[in-house]
Parts: structure tokens; C-alpha cells; sequence
């Protein structure tokens, strides 16, 4: 009977496992796999693909647009993820209170969810154009602006990955992640029991110390699962720095996985396209091993 | 409810009039933030649905025009003839649904099994699901490339759902573990294992007809997956008539990336977003909080 079971289970599980095996696990082994290897679509013909050992790595580690792609990528999470978990955690917070409009509100509030990563770069590529930018105009409309802010484009000032182009991706990134994070917080919000706040109350807890005292301590747990979902899905990130900006200009924008997809399709090096995809999966592999690790043994 | 009486004796003991000026400066601050948090993500697709409807000359000039003051929808016009806008829409269309139909497919047996049922093995297939579902999908794009294309699939629609499938399938099989485990009462299937009916039958006659909602819902998220999806198209399907909506707008956008096409780029925008407003509103409607739930744990 037992064993007729166990039958029955691997069979419904085999079909989907295969897949993700096949196309999850699999070519991420074949990625590291090819980045051991000369990988250059131009020499293949020629040269076939000789194992190079870790050649593949150390070109990368001596290229400084390399190296700036890899701290652009790290500033880019710290900056994206800090400001709409901030950003998001304050809007749940005020949202899950009882007042009239909020589900209207709510349902504003979460409107970028519905827009696709294209649609949303294109839109923001339109409202960073200098000229007719809305931000630009009510900037100078207000007196704070004599010249145009030139958002996608402006390489003068930089601090550090810092720069005008860096925190105007940052802006869209942060738009496009709010709905998510509001959505989340909420959900984590509604599991903390109203008596712990009464009890906070009680004791003479103002407000923002309930939020430190209380809300924070509690919400922990989901704010955990909630920052690694992000610094993951992060760290990948390839969509609206691709197209907003492709990286430029002078290598401000560029990350990791637009490299990735630049060496691969516009210089044919797989070999050095694999390699630097293979940052981001030992960067994510090692938070998500300890995230899959956290939530196996919660189950 | 009990936090307001709570307050409201607050008040009868401390200064009152103190904490009504602190109660309203926070509460005007409040409502201020939450204005500019408003105006933060509804601007945008306000600038959208104008630029969508101005004329040519009314978006090239300078400074911009805040209202469509000659509102047309010349933009749209222009955005279905000059450019295969339909066209790419079908291919998208087709693609996600396709992709959604076999996702969930797979899914659900696999999910019903990983919720219902303890079996050697059964932890570490999770942690394979939960964990390629992680992982970026720009860590195997470059080998699934060279995979597609030994097939012969670059360039079909069977290659890029079977990319698709790769990312569809694990999170599909994680929304359905999760909708199956909150749901469904296990004594159901108990009762019609006792009437006779195989494990089998009992998931295909009495669990999946009762979990449909949940399954729809999941088929929904999947395909919104695919719908929004540029990495891969971009590199599987990207040539001539079967581009997806996505590709195509990418495309679009850098041919005519002059601003007198701004107007029919943003009406394709529109377009573009309106399948996914659909089902977001229709998910909103039906149901399913569980699945709510869980959707957000992925």
C-alpha cells in the first residue's frame, strides 16, 4: 500500500521535476560549466572551446567597467530595496489603519503593479526626456531649476556609483517594487494581533514607539523574507536598467546582468557572459540556499 | 475599534488640547505623505494615457502640454497600422496562454502530491522548486540560448514556451503547494479513497474539480509572467512577425524614438497594459484569498 503510494507520488511530481531540472538546475551548471571554457562564438569555428581554467575571471576582474558594474549592482539593491521597504512599510502602515477611501486608495496606491517592465521604462524614458519633462517643468515653475536636468544622461556629477542617472533608474525601480512590498507588509501587517498594541497603549507607548517597539520587532520575520526576496530578485535585475539606459551613460547604470547580456550579444563572448551571470548566482545562491534552508524547516 | 476607546481615555487624562494639536499635525502629515505617495505612482500612468491621446504637434511642444487639449486618438491609429501592434499582441497572447495552460498542467499534480503527501524525497524536491524559482533567470539564459537553438526552436513559439516553462513550472508549482495546502479539506479525498477511488482518482475526480478557482488564479499569474517577460523573448523570439508585445515595443520605441511618434509608442503602452489590467481586476474579483497568500510568499 505504502509503496503503491510512494509510486503514485513520484509520478505526479516527475513530469514538473524534469522541467526544472532540465531548465532551472541544469543550465545553471552548464553556465558555470561554459564559463571555464573560451566560449567566443568568433573563435568557435577555428578553436572549438578549450578550457581556459579561470582565464575567464580574471579578464573580467582586470576590466573596470567590471568592477563598476559590480558596485553599481550592490548600490543599486542598498538604494533600491532600502527606499521602497522604507517607502512601502510606511504606506502599509498607514493603510492598514480603518479610515473612509482606503480601499480606493489602496487600489491607486497599487496601479504599477499592472504595468509591464517595458511599458513602465518606456513611460519613465518619456518623463526623463529634459525638454518635456513634467519633473523638470514643475522644478522650474517653482524656481528651484534654471537648467534642465538631464536625467538618463548626465555624467557630470558622480559620488562614488552615485550619480543623477543612477537615483532616476533608482526612482523607477523603487515605483515599479512599491505595489509588492505594500501588499506584503499589509499581509504582515494583519498577523500581528491587536491586544499587543493595546497592551503598548496601555503602558503609554506613543505612536512612533509603537512602531519601533512593536510593529518592527514583530514584523521582522516577514521583513526578512521580504528583503531577500527583493536583494535577490535585485541583484538579477536586468529589465529597466536594459532598456532605460542600456547600462550608460559611461558605464553609471551598468550592472551585472545587462553586461552579461551585452558580452553575449553584442560581442558574442559567452565565455565571459557566463562568467559574469556566474556573479549573480553565487551572489543569490548563497542568500537563496539559506532562504530555501530558513523555510524548509518552517514547513 | 478598542485602540480608539483605549485613546479616547488617553485623552481624558493627558493635556487634552496638547495631544489634539499633535494628533492633527500628524494627522495632516499623514495625509500629506500620503499624497505625495499618490501622486508618486499615479503620475506616470496619467503622462501615459495623455501622451496617448495628443497629437503629434501637441507632444513635441515645448514646454509640454499637462491636458490632451486636442484629444484624439490618432496615436492608437497609427499605433495598429504602421506598426503590427495586433500582431505582436496575438503572439504575446498566444505564448503566455499557452505557457499558463501547460504550466499549470504540470503544476498542480506536482503540488497536490508536495501539499498532501509525505514521501521520501519530498523536502528536497521543494527545495529545488523554491530555490529555481529564485534564482534570476539571467544565471541560465546563455546555455537555454544554445539549448533552444540545437532544438531548431530559436525563433518559434514552441522554443520560447518551452523557456518559459522553465520559470512557469516551478512557480506555478510553489503558488499551487501553497494553495493546496491552506485549502481543500483532506477529508474529501479521504471520503472517496474510502469509496473506492484510486490516489489518482481521487485527485483528478474529487481535488481538482473542487480547486479550479485556485488553479485559474495560478494559470493567471503564470501567464502575467510571460505577458511581462523581455529577457527571453528578446533573445529567442526576436525576428520579423512573431515578436511579442514586449520585444515589439522595445523595437518600436528605438525606431521611433523621435518625438513625433511619442504618441502612438504611448498608445501601444496602453495597449500593451490593458490584458494585464483585465486580469488583475478579475483576479481582485473572484476571490481566493489563500492564494493571495501564498502568491506573495513566491
Amino acid at each position: 500500500m505504502t509503496r503503491q503510494r510512494y509510486l503514485f507520488c513520484y509520478l505526479m511530481v516527475a513530469p514538473a521535476l524534469v522541467l526544472v531540472v532540465a531548465l532551472g538546475l541544469y543550465p545553471m551548471l552548464a553556465s558555470i560549466r561554459m564559463s571555464f571554457l573560451q566560449y567566443d562564438l568568433m573563435l568557435i569555428p577555428t578553436q572549438g572551446t578549450p578550457f581556459v581554467g579561470l582565464r575567464n575571471y580574471q579578464t573580467l576582474l582586470a576590466n573596470p567597467n567590471f568592477v563598476q558594474a559590480l558596485v553599481n549592482t550592490l548600490a543599486f539593491v542598498l538604494v533600491a530595496v532600502g527606499g521602497v521597504v522604507t517607502l512601502g512599510l510606511l504606506v502599509a502602515q498607514i493603510l492598514s489603519r480603518e479610515f473612509r477611501g482606503r480601499g480606493t486608495i489602496r487600489t491607486l496606491v497599487l496601479i504599477s503593479w499592472f504595468i509591464p517592465p517595458v511599458v513602465a521604462a518606456g513611460i519613465w524614458i518619456w518623463m526623463f526626456q529634459p525638454e518635456r519633462s513634467p519633473i523638470n517643468e514643475i522644478l522650474r515653475g517653482l524656481g528651484l531649476m534654471h537648467s534642465d536636468i538631464r536625467f538618463l544622461t548626465n555624467s557630470d556629477w558622480t559620488l562614488g556609483p552615485l550619480s543623477i542617472p543612477f537615483f532616476a533608474i533608482s526612482v523607477v525601480r523603487i515605483w515599479s517594487g512599491l505595489p509588492f512590498v505594500i501588499t506584503f507588509s499589509m499581509a504582515g501587517l494583519q498577523s500581528i494581533p491587536g491586544e499587543v498594541y493595546e497592551a503598548a497603549e496601555m503602558d503609554g507607548a506613543g505612536s512612533v514607539q509603537r512602531f519601533f517597539y512593536v510593529t518592527l520587532p514583530m514584523l521582522r520575520p516577514v521583513l526578512t523574507v521580504l528583503i531577500t526576496l527583493l536583494a535577490i530578485g535585485g541583484i538579477g535585475h536586468f529589465e529597466l536598467n536594459y532598456i532605460m539606459t542600456g547600462g550608460g551613460p559611461k558605464g553609471l547604470t551598468n550592472i551585472l546582468a545587462v553586461m552579461a547580456y551585452q558580452f553575449a550579444y553584442s560581442q558574442y563572448r559567452f565565455d565571459l557572459a557566463a562568467a559574469t551571470s556566474n556573479i549573480i548566482l553565487v551572489l543569490t545562491g548563497i542568500i537563496g540556499f539559506l532562504y530555501v534552508r530558513q523555510q524548509i524547516r518552517e514547513r | 475599534m478598542a485602540i480608539q476607546t483605549v485613546s479616547k481615555a488617553k485623552i481624558q487624562t493627558a493635556g487634552r488640547t496638547h495631544f489634539r494639536l499633535v494628533r492633527r499635525m500628524s494627522t495632516a502629515l499623514v495625509v500629506t505623505f500620503m499624497a505625495g505617495v499618490i501622486l508618486f505612482t499615479l503620475f506616470p500612468f496619467y503622462w501615459m494615457l495623455k501622451s496617448s491621446f495628443q497629437t503629434s504637434a501637441d507632444i513635441t511642444s515645448l514646454p509640454p502640454i499637462w491636458f490632451p487639449t486636442h484629444a484624439t486618438i490618432d496615436g492608437y491609429y497609427r499605433a495598429v497600422t504602421l506598426y503590427p501592434v495586433p500582431r505582436y499582441l496575438l503572439n504575446s497572447l498566444f505564448v503566455s496562454s499557452a505557457t499558463a495552460a501547460l504550466a499549470t498542467f504540470l503544476a498542480s499534480s506536482a503540488a497536490y502530491v508536495l501539499a498532501r503527501h509525505r514521501f521520501p524525497g519530498a523536502v528536497f524536491i521543494m527545495g529545488i522548486v523554491i530555490f529555481t524559482q529564485l534564482i534570476p533567470g539571467i544565471t541560465r539564459v546563455f546555455p537555454i540560448y544554445f539549448l533552444i537553438k540545437d532544438l531548431g526552436l530559436i525563433n518559434t513559439y514552441a522554443g520560447l514556451i518551452l523557456a518559459y516553462l522553465g520559470f512557469s513550472v516551478p512557480y506555478a508549482t510553489l503558488l499551487l503547494t501553497g494553495y493546496f495546502t491552506a485549502s481543500s479539506p483532506p477529508e474529501l479525498e479521504e471520503a472517496a479513497l474510502i469509496d473506492g477511488c484510486g490516489h489518482f482518482g481521487a485527485y483528478a475526480r474529487v481535488v481538482l474539480p473542487i480547486s479550479l478557482p485556485g488553479i485559474v488564479a495560478v494559470g493567471i499569474f503564470t501567464f502575467l509572467g510571460s505577458w511581462n517577460d523581455f529577457l527571453w523573448s528578446s533573445l529567442l523570439l526576436s525576428q520579423g512577425q512573431m515578436k511579442t508585445i514586449q520585444v515589439g515595443l522595445r523595437d518600436f520605441f528605438s525606431e521611433a524614438g523621435n518625438l513625433q511618434r511619442m504618441n502612438s509608442f504611448m498608445a501601444a503602452c496602453v495597449i500593451a497594459t490593458i490584458p494585464a489590467i483585465l486580469l488583475y481586476r478579475f483576479l481582485q474579483r473572484g476571490m481566493v484569498s489563500g492564494l493571495s497568500a501564498g502568491s506573495i510568499k513566491g
